[in-house]
């Protein structure tokens, strides 16, 4: 088992791979904290999940955009193979599952694809329904995986129309469950109109809410460790 | 900023061509502080080492810029194949033909290729967008195809329109690709070949560099 300082600086490395989207230095750090001994579960939060966090925070800030969020994901994803297999099950209170898609008659599916890679990489199981999907899809594949929440995305001021349809069915059938939407027609107040939880205004601002959403996990866990 | 010193740099690396572009009017809302288009391109055909050379610049350009501090973003020249990870999926929101134009490199063809006066369509591309106010190039704004149809009349699936392109319809179709495309899927099952290529070889640009001039 290492020490401590070794594995501050292992986790640092880690931290750090992320920040400065460095896939070698996060597989390098992976497997250090597999033959040394660490704790998998303990590496990916303090360390992979940390670092994304500061990019949650550089993003924030504009220091960082899209591109460098993505490749910051990729870094952690790079790392994450390694410490995976290695990983204590977690339980932590909440699923995570969530459905997706484009609602009928869109096929834009850019913006909804980045959203999914975020909930992907925050550790949520994904059911993405594609593009152009039947909007009592939505409802069924929501019963269907009791998923708690259903992100609607929309390009075009023509196919936004069947958001409102969609969000009351699944509300009506089970209150519940958190309903997101987004695309570039979409609006906070259309949001608040047709009763969904959420809002995103376009693929960066669901970035920022998918981040906040690891954050959100990682603090879950913390609080489970403090009452053991 | 002046470019100068990261074109020599390109150069004296094996970088064929080298060419800034404002490519401002063509970026999408996700990258759209990535204002410049470094346009590279090598002498040679598409093929796995040339690939790697043209990644091995982009990793280049990229740490210049990085020491200079500023951003950028690689697209590679098989970005259509490439699918392993997160960032690929923003390489389709960006084409190498738009980089080229735009730095002056090249225009589109009538068999929707990029034109370059001295080597016509037989480089191969790739790109590396950055947020560093570079000097642009001067772009083309039409095509230079003229009169010329060689590569409409040798195309053997008639897949090239024969479309003059111009900047003011930058997106037209040249190119009906499910034709060619369809073309490439019938030889590859006939020769364990997709290579067809006449728009390229006939073109003469690409034959004798510029002797049209
Ligand atoms: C997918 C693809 C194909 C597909 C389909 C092409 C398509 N467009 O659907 C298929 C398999 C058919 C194909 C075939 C070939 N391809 Co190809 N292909 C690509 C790839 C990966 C993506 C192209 C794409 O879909 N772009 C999106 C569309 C919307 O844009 P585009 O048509 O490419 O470009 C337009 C814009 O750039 C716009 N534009 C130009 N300037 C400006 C400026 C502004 C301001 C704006 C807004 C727009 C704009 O005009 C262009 C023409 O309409 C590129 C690599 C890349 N990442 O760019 C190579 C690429 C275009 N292919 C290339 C080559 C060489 C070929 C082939 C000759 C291969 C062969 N030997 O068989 C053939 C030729 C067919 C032909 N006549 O075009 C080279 C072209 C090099 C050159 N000199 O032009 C590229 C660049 C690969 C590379 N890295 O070098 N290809
Ligand atoms: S590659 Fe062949 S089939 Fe395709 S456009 Fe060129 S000449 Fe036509
Ligand atoms: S063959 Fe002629 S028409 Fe075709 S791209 Fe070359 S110059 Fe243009």
């Amino acid at each position: 088992m290492a020490d401590e300082t070794r594995k501050k600086e292992i986790l640092d490395k880690l931290r750090n791979g992320v920040i400065q989207y460095d896939e070698d230095a996060c597989r390098e750090g992976a497997q250090e904290a597999i033959a040394e001994g660490l704790d998998a579960n303990e590496a990916i939060f303090d360390g992979l999940v940390s670092g994304m966090e500061e990019v949650g925070r550089l993003f924030e800030a504009q220091e960082y955009f899209v591109p460098e969020i993505l490749m910051c994901a990729d870094a952690l994803y790079a790392g994450l193979e390694i410490l995976k297999p290695h990983c204590k099950q977690m339980d932590l209170g909440v699923k995570g599952s969530v459905v997706i898609g484009t609602v009928e008659g869109d096929v834009h599916d850019i913006g909804k694809n980045l959203v999914k890679m975020m909930f992907d990489v925050a550790g949520f199981t994904v059911y993405d329904l594609g593009r152009d999907v039947p909007l009592d899809k939505f409802v069924e594949e929501q019963l269907k995986t009791d998923s708690e929440l259903v992100c609607l995305s929309a390009m075009m001021t023509t196919s936004m129309v069947g958001m409102p349809k969609v969000i009351e069915k699944i509300k009506e059938k089970n209150p519940n469950c958190m309903i997101m939407i987004g695309g570039a027609p979409t609006s906070k107040e259309l949001a608040d109109k047709w009763g969904a939880d959420g809002y995103a205004e376009d693929a960066s601002n669901a970035l920022k809410e998918a981040i906040k959403m690891v954050a959100f996990l990682k603090k879950l866990r913390d609080e489970k460790a403090q009452k053991k | 900023m002046d470019a100068k010193q990261l074109k020599q740099f390109l150069h004296t690396e094996g970088a064929t061509l080298v060419g800034v572009g404002d490519v401002t009017k063509a970026l999408p809302k996700e990258i759209v502080h990535l204002n410049r288009g470094i346009a590279i391109a090598v002498n040679r055909n598409l093929t796995r080492e040339t690939v790697d050379q043209l990644v091995r610049l982009q990793t280049l350009a990229e740490g210049w810029l990085k020491a200079n501090g500023h951003r950028s973003l690689s697209i590679p020249p098989d970005s259509d194949r490439r699918k392993d990870k997160l960032i690929t999926k923003l390489y389709k929101l960006f084409c190498h033909k738009t980089a080229a134009t735009c730095s002056g490199l090249g225009w589109i063809g009538k068999n929707g290729l990029i034109i370059n006066e001295q080597y016509g369509s037989k480089l191969t591309w790739a790109t590396v967008l950055t947020d560093a106010p570079l000097g642009p190039d001067k772009p083309y704004i039409s095509s230079r195809c003229g009169d010329c149809d060689l590569c409409v009349k040798h195309c053997p699936s008639g897949a090239v329109q024969g479309h003059l392109w111009s900047l003011r319809n930058p997106l037209m179709e040249m190119v009906s690709y499910d034709k060619c495309r369809s073309l490439k899927s019938g030889r590859t099952a006939l020769k364990g070949k997709p290579n067809c290529g006449f728009c390229v070889t006939v073109c003469p640009y690409s034959r004798n560099g510029g002797a049209r001039k």
